[in-house]
């Protein structure tokens, strides 16, 4: 392995990159636009984003296509290529995006993808998708993810910051290693299990207020608190109390030795929460 | 590892979220400061990406990867006067809980001795001491430790024996110390 | 084996990294030579008592590392796409299915024989909702699971599968629970353990030791023992690692 196997393309690029810094000093950061259709927007559609770091924002439309916003770091602004084989055809099925060497963008079968690299690091990524897409989002490193008015199935993923999920529509599985999963949901829907889980932070949920559904919680050090009428299973050991949290309304608490299940409103599909630092809040909405 | 060639830079990551933990408390180990430890992993990991093409996919990546570790600390050392910690604060220090709740060696109820071995430990000489992390903390088998110091594998398993009677006699000493 | 050598072996000894061949030998050595077998024990006792730090990098850390790639100027590489799930068609769909329309009450061997049709159909469905793309899915592939046979061995594996690779730490989560009820099965034990240092998400991890804890798995002690050892295992796993230490003993 060494210099004589990187091809003569990358050397291409690695000289482009170099001149791009060299030139671009003060380079403005602009807010790059990439928008990617679904082959079949009747169909369903899925959108998948692995950003290495970087915080990452989707929000569900009205439009079709998935509309992304980047804002690049300093000294990428220019430089920008139009890809390297402008020549070359797109494989089957997919679409040629503008060669920015930060974002990876494709479509395959319904599924949009994109790719941050490590170039990503303090800027934000919006992306705009329909609202029923099913969305999946994985970083690293990266400082939070956002996801905002999605009505089909949520799959989050954070490795260092934060999840926020608001105004979610369909079912959600999240979790993040060392921050804070808070998610907001409109429904529960009825055949969709769910699960929220963090290692050190809070888990921070909050349902409607009719919602049926069976909570299955373990938090190893720490509490459990809801203002729904949980009714726990009979063999758990534990005791609820009733306390005022600090905006005067009545919560629950419940202390318990590992895992425990509840139900609410009479029961329904299954939703675990599980953190193992942090404490596990279940609001009403 | 074999793969961080151009254009593997994710692989990079990977590794990175693997390791970096490890070659931190490494360093700790070898008396460096949080900052200091924190600094030298940088350059660990800036450096295997540098001289990426001197990697052999044959040869195990920990005893690479300490190689550099140790290149780095001698580097560092020689720049800055090596800023090795003195005793008492490297106590408080390690009684500073990272995380939120206190690791075995706090709790247990021989914390005395304990506090004794660590002081221990720091007072070794740096060759004993390194061979003793390397083996005992960073669980590095005796072929690979032999990689890492250039020397052979016969050579690594004496050290090790000498360095933990050397430890002993520190230890010991330092009890007796304490008692008077 | 001359002294020499035996203190060669000592460290290895204490590891429990020797051979076969030469832990023999120099267990018989120490069984004959007083002076090497004290100092075996007295200098065992100090290895063991030495603990690795705990201490864990600031936050910043990883923000400085990953400047410093993008400041090294090099393409990311673009790496291979996801595995493509199969899915198996229609099976999902004899969930809630007609199986269980009789009107007849069924005779005995009638019985076994639609015992033993849910069985194998809760197996399936099991299987195929455990290779879902969606996480959402998988987590009830890995509810069905509970209902399975604990004698099951396909679904076994597949969930064992799961807490070892699946992308969605709380499906590796749910998974980890499911196995409580196959406890009795060598092949769970054996794989839950092995899992253990190759987890790179601390809560699976913590699930785990809590399962092994559960199951009063007294083979777990050494696995326990070398991950509480391993400089790169996160404190609060080698809190709760000494806690089932403790509760296997």
């Amino acid at each position: 392995m060494g210099i004589g196997e990187i091809t003569v393309r990358q050397t291409i690029l690695i000289g482009a990159a170099l001149a791009a810094l060299a030139c671009a000093q003060d380079a403005q950061q602009d807010t790059e636009k990439v928008t990617m259709p679904f082959s079949n927007p009747s169909g369903p559609h899925k959108l998948v984003v692995d950003a290495l770091q970087g915080s990452v924002t989707v929000k569900g439309y009205a439009g079709q296509e998935v509309v992304i916003e980047y804002t690049p770091g300093p000294g990428r602004g220019r430089g920008r290529r139009t890809g390297r084989n402008p020549a070359e055809p797109p494989p089957a099925g997919m679409h040629r995006i503008g060669g920015n060497r930060d974002l990876d963008v494709t479509e395959s079968s319904n599924t949009v993808t994109v790719k941050t690299g490590v170039f990503a690091p303090v800027s934000n990524v919006v992306i705009q998708t329909p609202a029923d897409t099913s969305v999946t989002v994985k970083t690293l490193a990266g400082r939070s993810i956002d996801i905002d008015n999605v009505s089909g199935e949520i799959d989050a993923n954070n490795f260092s910051g934060a999840v926020n999920i608001t105004n979610a529509s369909g079912a959600v599985v999240a979790h993040s290693m060392n921050g804070k999963v808070t998610a907001s949901l409109n429904r529960v829907p009825p055949d969709k299990m769910m699960s929220f889980s963090t290692f050190n932070g809070d888990v921070d949920v909050t349902l409607p207020a009719d919602a049926k559904a069976t909570l299955k919680m373990r938090d190893d050090n720490g509490d459990i608190f809801s203002d729904f009428d949980v009714k726990l299973e009979a063999q758990s050991p534990a005791q609820a109390t009733q306390e005022k949290d600090k905006n005067g309304r009545t919560t629950r608490r419940v202390r318990v030795d590992g895992a425990q299940t509840g139900s609410i409103n009479g029961g329904g599909p299954e939703i675990q929460f599980t953190t193992y630092n942090g404490r596990i809040m279940i609001h009403k909405k | 590892m074999a793969r961080v060639g151009a254009g593997e830079i994710s692989k990079l990551a990977v590794l990175f979220e693997r390791h970096h933990r490890a070659l931190f408390r490494y360093f700790v180990s070898m008396n460096r400061s949080r900052e200091m430890a924190e600094d030298l992993v940088q350059d660990v990991f800036f450096r295997m990406l540098r001289y990426r093409s001197s990697y052999n996919p044959q040869k195990p990546f920990t005893a690479w990867m300490y190689q550099i570790a140790r290149n780095a600390s001698l580097d560092q050392a020689q720049k800055h006067g090596a800023e090795v910690v003195g005793i008492e604060e490297f106590i408080e220090r390690r009684a500073e809980p990272a995380s939120p709740a206190p690791g075995p060696e706090e709790r247990a109820s021989q914390g005395q001795s304990l506090g004794l071995l660590r002081r221990a430990l720091e007072r070794l000489p740096e060759d004993k001491r390194e061979i003793l992390v390397l083996s005992r903390f960073q669980g590095m088998k005796y072929d690979q430790i032999a990689e890492v110091l250039g020397c052979e594998t016969a050579t690594v398993k004496v050290r090790v024996y000498r360095a933990i009677r050397a430890l002993e006699q520190i230890y010991f000493a330092l009890e007796k110390e304490k008692a008077s | 084996m001359t002294c020499d050598e035996a203190k060669q072996h000592f460290a290895e000894y204490w590891s429990q990294s020797l051979s076969d061949a030469d832990e023999i030998e120099l267990e018989e050595h120490l069984g004959g030579c007083d002076a090497c077998r004290t100092e075996a024990e007295r200098l065992g006792a100090l290895w063991r008592q030495l603990a690795p730090p705990s201490e864990e990098p600031g936050p910043g850390l990883r923000g400085r590392f990953y400047e410093m790639l993008r400041g090294a100027a090099l393409r990311p590489a673009r790496s291979s796409r996801p595995p493509v799930w199969q899915i198996a068609a229609g099976i999902a769909l004899l969930v809630g299915g007609g199986l269980l329309g009789y009107g007849l009450r069924p005779k005995d061997s009638e019985l076994a024989q639609l015992r033993e049709e849910v069985s194998s159909m809760r197996q399936l469905v099991a299987l195929s909702l455990l290779q879902q793309q969606s996480a959402s899915e998988r987590l009830r592939g890995v509810s069905w699971a509970y209902r399975v046979e604990p004698s099951d061995s396909e679904v076994l594996q597949a969930l064992l599968n799961s807490v070892n690779g699946d992308p969605s730490v709380n499906v590796r989560l749910a998974a980890v629970d499911a196995l409580h009820a196959f406890g009795s099965n060598v092949v769970a034990r054996k794989g839950v353990l092995g899992s253990l240092e190759k987890q790179d998400a601390p809560l699976v991890q913590v699930a785990i030791l809590d399962l092994l804890v559960d199951l009063n798995d007294r083979d777990a002690e050494p696995v326990l023992r070398r991950l509480m050892q391993n400089v790169s295992t996160d404190s609060g796993v080698r809190q709760r690692a000494q806690w089932a230490l403790e509760k296997l003993q």
